[in-house]
């Protein structure tokens, strides 16, 4: 094994005679199966849990889900997702396992609507050099998410590009969470999630390469400044990218929001922000006839060259809330599948470190000053990276040394010197993740998981309060 | 000697190559020494492996046939006896190597070839490793074509009537390298050294007994394959074609340089090959361009000829018997053949006499040549793989034959069926079309009578027919025409069309790509470039599903660090499950910025751990996808001991602008786009180019 002196109960090491489980792993028992048979435009819809096995394997017709298509006679394993295999054609699906809940609907009218979006940007892309820039907005669990899934899905299985950019610090895409990730999707989606991100060795999927930025709290407006440095830097890179790729620039921008963006009280201030960067030219407002109406009002009125169009669409029938308990397995997996792997079973390497060998700063909790209104430019020149623990409550960021309280956290490296100033470190994308394994006070050491056996050289490290630590990661 | 040694030009970078270069040219035949000298330094050099590869690459293209099996004897020494990374530089275009090679070839040196890709299936006799020389995928594309090329000549065969035959029945330039060795050292000669017992020597007795005795008509049918014979067109096989006879012309163009209807004539042949290779010529249409590739083959030069130093007398005079038709060459004179004495440069085929004898009086137009030369001087890359393929050929030209080529260029810009038939029918190509079964033409006859030139009409429109209209001349990467978006009215963007269901809409994705994968259910057009792309797909599954069932594939696996902002920036996207050999070599060549973490060390045999002598951590080797073998990456030797790359350059280098000088270089990479001091400045005063202004972005919602 990789790590000598881990013990890891049940974790990364997957035998490869079990490819369909990913994961937490499951007994492999026999599973009660059973047929069901989906009239065309309907929908099975279910809601799995992350220990249990669920999964579909289709044996008849066409079906797909959130736009990828299910090859015929695979089984697609989907513990902990909730979602809906949706058919155009009808067919006849295998169900193997127990969900929480599980049924299916014929109220898939969303599914026209999104469909038809996907015509639209598909109209916006044919012939034209530069594609679509698409924000998609509204409410948590409006399916925004899932929208935007089947949107790249589409796009892909037309010989697109797709660009997206992920901008909720919740829930990763090809990162853990706190992640902020943009992506160029060129190879088909996968049924159960974004894919993989790079790795060595082979993998079952191709891989796909994210470029990643780091906001290590729990919702944009806890630091809204910051959210918005790292939106400009992103929307740079993005936009940067599309021009060295004619297909990608083509294929153009899909944006996910979370919902907690859509402030009336700050007048859409964020939202505003990531128009104004990404140069939007379509917004999609999904559930929410208050937040289509303001957005309306605000972007359709302007004069013809600046008009931005904004479409309204209803929130799916099968779109369910996630609550806090489901979140937060969602988030351990994503960790945990960041060092482990999933399908793939990866090797994380550990690093032991003498303290004194470590820079690391604290994205400071929001509590402490999240009121302040700007934050950044002309306190810049004040800041000494040498002074540990400065109390200015302007700064987002303190040095401190390692401690137990870091245990089990996950440390963002950064692609940018250790004494960088604050804007530097804010804005700069991440190498990686180290996970905390254990901080030795006494021997002034700290032992570290990392995906990677190569060290990180003198970088930044930020240490963030948001995800919350994952303890059962190594013991 | 020739004037196509692309001397200085393809190495640019490396004193290795160019002399690697100077010492292949030197190989005239199966010599051991030279070959093993050869193979010394490319041992010797394996950092310089992708510069020799394609210097070798190159050379096997563009020497003269009679050199071509040595060169390739080279290339299965180095990757024989020195392996990594030469099997992934050289096999990366293995297909096209060998494939052309093997169209210009005589008969004998094919069967050289074919036991030589024998061995490259199986594993290095005595080696430790028992993986092939070279990866199944890469060798199974050449035995198809080899097998559908020689099914067909045999077909094509049968249903010749009165064949008129090459005359000449043996390649004297072979006079008994291995058959009948004119010098004593048989018994060293290059396969025997190589492994003692290796498949790779093709002695005649090989197929003697096993098979009908190889008659001459069998060498040059490979050109001359019958459409009538053949219900689908192979179009790598048709492609290898068209680039055989445009290595071809470029041969003979190098011969008689100021010969315009070669020039022109290459011109069009290029542009078939681009319309081809586009993928967007119809199945049908893809016979009728068979058809006219087999009979331009007919009829083109013989490249053998050009490369050899001028000659005093015409060669067909020293063997006036050869100049008789010789329908079937009886067993006995085949092997007869294999004794003749003759002078080791005698061509055995001759080309049609007019078509070299020809000249065109040289255009001098002293600027005219600067732009080319300014291209070439600037080492920017040629539009299309035949130019590139060209390029070497036109830095070792002197300025008149720069300027005709020029001239040829830039007189017909644009790439259209028009054009294409135009530049055709210029060059002499089409008025020179026989009239009636092409396909009966070998390559090779001499004695052809003067072509009719009744048919020129005719065949005028049928390649009009056939061609596709007007279109792009630059193939790209990534496919001009979105999958399944043939008939699709623009849907404008408001609320009220968000409404109606579309059918059209999942036809695309459906209907319209019926050619599924099973295992993953992508789906690819029912189109000639959809399926080559399901066949690359197949081949990906297969190939990461053998990787996956090695045990050793999943040790030490690890994610990797995320890319940074100016690598992401730069990283060509593309699908590696559907990627093209070009795609991939694209993003290596970008993977190659990457630097020290890229470095490696070949894992010793048996050796699956090292400790970095300077973070004394532990190395660990892994299985590198492009080097297609065991590798400690990020590694170098350090005062003779291993450690990671980085940890070396960390020690060298203290860290510098870190971060911010990504950052600078991103910004430098635009230069307009400016970032202001706050996290509040916009970016956005940028327009999009106005994209749904067309489609109704202007529409109010409603
Ligand atoms: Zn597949
Ligand atoms: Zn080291």
């Amino acid at each position: 094994m990789a790590l000598p002196g881990f013990n890891l109960p049940g974790l990364g090491i997957r035998s490869t005679s079990t490819p369909q489980v990913t994961g937490t792993s499951a007994p492999d028992v026999e599973q009660p199966s059973r047929r069901e048979e989906l009239a065309p435009q309907s929908e099975w819809r279910f809601e799995a849990g992350f220990i249990q096995s669920y999964s579909v394997r289709l044996v008849s017709g066409h079906a797909e889900l959130f736009g990828v298509e299910l090859a015929q006679n695979q089984t697609h394993n989907l513990s902990g997702l909730k979602g809906a295999v949706f058919t155009w054609q009808g067919c006849e699906l295998e169900v193997i396992g127990e969900a929480e809940s599980e049924y299916s609907a014929q109220e898939t009218e969303y599914a026209t609507e999104w469909i038809n979006l996907h015509g639209m940007l598909e109209s916006a892309r044919d012939g034209a050099s530069e594609g679509p820039r698409v924000l998609v907005v509204g409410p948590d669990s409006t399916g925004k998410s899932s929208m935007v899934r089947s949107l790249a899905a589409w796009a892909v299985r037309q010989g697109r590009a797709p660009t997206v950019v992920h901008l909720d610090p919740r829930e990763g895409l090809l990162a853990p969470p706190s992640s902020l990730t943009a992506v160029t999707i060129v190879s088909q989606m996968e049924v159960d999630g974004w894919g993989i991100s790079p790795m060595t060795g082979p993998s079952l999927q191709p891989v796909r390469s994210p470029l990643v930025y780091h906001f290590p709290y729990a919702t944009p407006s806890e630091r809204p400044n910051a959210f918005k440095a790292i939106v400009t830097r992103s929307a740079l890179t993005t936009l940067n990218k599309l021009e060295e790729d004619p297909l990608a620039k083509q294929s153009g921008i899909i944006i996910d929001t979370p919902g907690g963006l859509n402030d009336p009280k700050s007048n859409y201030d964020m939202i505003h922000h990531i128009i104004s960067e990404f140069s939007i030219n379509l917004v999609v407002a999904l559930g929410s006839e208050r937040l289509y109406n303001d957005l309306n009002r605000r972007y359709t009125s302007k004069s013809p060259e600046d008009a931005i169009a904004v479409l309204k669409l209803a929130k799916p029938g099968g779109a369910v809330e996630r609550d806090n308990a489901y979140m937060k397995q969602l988030r351990a997996r994503q960790v945990r599948q960041y060092f482990f792997g999933s399908k793939e079973s990866l090797n994380p390497h550990s690093h032991s470190i003498p303290t004194n060998d470590l820079t690391i700063y604290r994205a400071k909790p929001a509590s402490s000053d999240a009121a302040l209104p700007s934050f950044g430019a002309e306190d810049e020149d004040d800041y000494d990276p040498a002074a540990t623990s400065t109390s200015s409550s302007n700064t987002m960021y303190e040095k401190v040394a390692p401690s137990l309280a870091m245990t089990g956290a996950l440390i963002a490296i950064k692609f940018c010197s250790s004494n960088s100033e604050e804007a530097t470190i804010r804005d700069s994308a991440i190498m990686g993740y180290l996970y905390v394994a254990d901080v030795d006070e006494a021997r002034k050491k700290v032992r570290f998981l990392a995906p990677h056996p190569q060290r990180w050289g003198d970088r930044a490290l930020v240490w963030g309060t948001w995800p919350e630590a994952a303890a059962d990661l190594v013991r | 000697m020739s004037a196509l040694s692309p001397r200085g030009s393809i190495s640019g970078t490396s004193d290795v190559a160019v002399d690697f270069e100077d010492s292949l040219r030197d190989l005239s035949r199966n010599d051991r020494y030279e070959i093993g000298n050869l193979t010394s330094i490319a041992r010797e050099y394996t950092e310089y492996a992708q510069a020799i590869s394609r210097v070798l690459e190159n050379h096997i293209k563009t020497t003269a046939p009679n050199k071509k099996l040595p060169a390739l004897y080279v290339l299965d020494s180095i990757v024989k006896n020195v392996g990594t990374p030469y099997t992934v530089y050289l096999g990366r275009n293995l297909y096209s190597t060998f494939m052309e090679a093997y169209t210009l070839v005589d008969g004998m040196t094919r069967r050289a070839m074919d036991s030589l890709l024998k061995t490259w299936k199986e594993p290095v006799p005595g080696s430790m490793d028992h993986r092939p020389v070279f990866p199944p995928e890469i060798v199974r594309p050449i035995e198809n074509a080899l097998i559908k090329a020689k099914t067909a000549a045999l077909q094509n065969q049968r249903q010749v009537q009165q064949p008129p035959y090459r005359s000449t029945p043996t390649p004297p330039q072979y006079n008994g390298q291995y058959a009948v060795p004119p010098t004593p050292n048989q018994h060293e000669q290059y396969p025997q050294y190589v492994y003692g017992n290796s498949q790779a020597a093709p002695p005649q007795q090989q197929w003697q007994p096993a098979m009908p005795p190889p008659t001459p008509q069998q060498q040059p049918p490979f050109l001359s394959l019958n459409p009538a014979a053949r219900p689908m067109i192979d179009v790598s096989t048709l492609r290898a074609d068209i680039s055989a006879l445009i290595s071809r012309l470029q041969m003979a163009f190098a011969a008689s340089p100021s010969d315009q209807g070669l020039i022109t004539q290459l011109h069009a042949l290029l542009k078939l090959k681009q319309v081809v290779d586009s993928g967007a010529v119809p199945d049908a249409a893809l016979q009728e361009v068979r058809t006219k590739v087999t009979a331009l083959a007919a009829v083109a030069p013989d490249p053998r000829r050009s490369p050899q130093p001028p000659v005093p007398t015409p060669q067909w005079q020293a063997t006036p018997a050869m100049q008789q038709p010789a329908p079937y060459q009886p067993p006995a004179s085949v092997s007869q053949a294999y004794q003749y004495p003759g002078s080791g440069t005698l061509p055995f085929a001759q080309p049609a006499a007019s078509m070299l004898n020809h000249t065109a009086p040289p255009l001098l137009a002293p600027n005219a040549l600067n732009g080319l030369q300014a291209l070439l001087a600037n080492g920017q890359k040629p539009s299309t793989p035949q130019m590139r393929t060209a390029v070497p050929a036109l830095q070792n030209m002197p300025h008149t034959q720069l300027n005709n080529v020029q001239n040829n260029i830039t007189a017909a810009p644009t790439s259209n069926t028009a054009d294409l038939l135009a530049a055709l029918s210029k060059s002499g190509v089409l008025s020179s079309l026989p009239s009636t079964t092409p396909q009966t033409a070998p390559a090779q006859n001499s004695t052809l009578p003067p072509p009719n030139t009744s048919s020129t009409t005719s065949l005028l429109a049928s390649l009009q027919s056939i061609l596709p209209p007007s279109q792009n001349s630059t193939p790209t990467t990534h496919a001009a025409q979105p999958a399944g978006t043939q008939s699709k009215a623009a849907i404008p963007i408001s609320n009220s069309a968000l409404k109606t269901f579309r059918p059209e809409l999942v036809q695309a994705l459906y209907d319209n790509q019926p050619n599924q994968c099973s295992t993953c259910g992508r789906r690819f057009l029912a189109t000639e470039e959809g399926r080559a792309k399901k066949q690359r797909h197949l081949d990906w599954h297969f190939r990461t599903n053998q990787r996956l069932a090695d045990p050793n594939a999943s040790r030490g696996q690890h994610r990797q660090w995320f890319l940074d902002e100016v690598e992401w920036i730069s990283i060509p996207e593309f699908d590696p499950s559907t990627a093209s050999a070009a795609d991939t070599t694209a993003a290596a060549t970008v993977q190659k910025k990457r630097g020290a973490q890229d470095q490696y060390i070949r894992a010793p045999a048996g050796i699956t751990r090292l400790t970095c002598t300077v973070c004394q951590e532990e190395m660990k080797s892994s299985y590198s996808e492009e080097l297609q073998d065991w590798v400690f990456t990020n590694a170098v030797y350090y005062n003779g001991k291993p450690a990671h790359a980085t940890c070396v350059e960390e020690m060298k280098k203290p860290w510098g602008g870190g971060g911010g000088g990504s950052l600078a270089a991103a910004l430098s990479m635009t230069g307009q786009r400016q970032r202001s001091a706050t996290p509040e400045s916009s970016l956005g005063k940028r327009k999009a180019e106005g994209t749904l202004a067309g489609n109704g972005a202007r529409l109010k919602t409603g």
